[in-house]
């Protein structure tokens, strides 16, 4: 084990022991922040995991109707995020950490995740939930599953045509 | 990932997005994809019923950056093709263009398939109705 690293480590988890408790309320209330504006602006958002019991920097949140990947493709020149979506691996299936927490399959496409960290601030949470409401209606515009549900058609009665 | 600048112009300025009324003469509409498979395409022509030439075309679609590229791209190739113009249209054609990488060649087959669903809705509806419009004369 390389003396530096081992040092390193140490004072990390030093700094980690004094602000832990401050910074987890500082980065909940900014991730509270962040899916209030986001549920206050997009009907049909689901916040994926518990809610409560969960880490205070992570919001993952369902999208229904726009897949995960071309949400983050209308972000990704500004913010970090990531998405449940299996759409670039080679098997197609969503996530299995978020479908393991009983989320189905369509919403599983539809996740982004938002991860939040020690210098985020309130202006960089605002900014990432407006982008993130214009970027979810643009695509729920061009999105046929998002026409078919305001047509009031359930889509689980109809019979896709699988690829 | 990395996008082609194709796609990347495709995703911010997709061409042709909107839906015509199923029932409008000459509309073919095909709806292929599942939602639990991540990809769902709604591609459909308006064809001249005279001449068979696809006039105007619309798509939606839900699924990645390139799945959407996929499907505008395929609605800019249909308008003015024949319908038999139209069937020629290959995903290979579509890889080509959008340079789509291995793990997105899927987007490009769903789209091959939206074109070939919307050409065989339109002629279930408006081709075969017009071989038959003639009525009695042409009944066997």
């Amino acid at each position: 084990m390389p003396v530096p690293l081992a040092v390193g480590f140490g004072k990390a988890a030093e700094i980690c022991r004094e602000v832990m408790g401050e910074e987890g309320k500082r980065l909940g209330a900014l991730r509270d922040r962040l899916q209030d504006l986001i549920l206050s602006k997009v009907d049909e958002a689901y916040v994926n995991g518990h809610p409560t019991q969960r880490l205070p920097h992570n919001l993952n949140i369902s999208f229904a109707y726009v897949e995960g990947e071309s949400v983050l493709m209308g972000l990704n020149k500004e913010s970090a995020l990531s998405s449940g979506s299996a759409c670039t691996s080679s098997t197609l299936e969503p996530s299995y950490v978020i479908a393991a927490l009983g989320v189905d399959s369509e919403l599983a496409h539809s996740s982004i995740r938002f991860g939040l960290h020690r210098f985020s601030t309130e202006e960089e949470v605002d900014f990432v939930g407006r982008r993130s409401v214009e970027v979810v209606q643009r695509l729920r515009e061009m999105s046929p599953l998002y026409e078919l549900a305001k047509e009031g058609v359930d889509l689980k009665t109809i019979q896709w045509k699988g690829e | 990932m990395a996008y082609s600048d194709k796609v990347v112009d495709h995703y911010n300025n997709p061409r042709n997005v909107g839906s015509f009324t199923k029932d409008t003469p000459g509309v073919g509409t095909g709806l292929v994809g599942a939602p639990e498979c991540g990809d769902v395409m709604k591609l459909q022509i308006r064809v001249n019923l005279e001449t068979g030439v696809i006039e105007d075309a619309k798509f939606k679609t839900f699924g990645c950056g390139s799945a959407i590229a996929s499907s505008s791209l395929a609605t800019e190739w249909l308008k003015g093709r024949t319908v038999d113009d139209a069937a020629k249209i290959k995903n290979t054609d579509i890889v080509n263009e959008l340079k789509l990488p291995p793990v997105k060649i899927h987007c490009s087959v769903l789209a091959e398939d939206a074109i070939k669903a919307a050409l065989h809705d339109y002629q279930e509806k408006w081709s075969k109705a017009e071989a038959e419009a003639p009525g009695a004369a042409s009944k066997e």
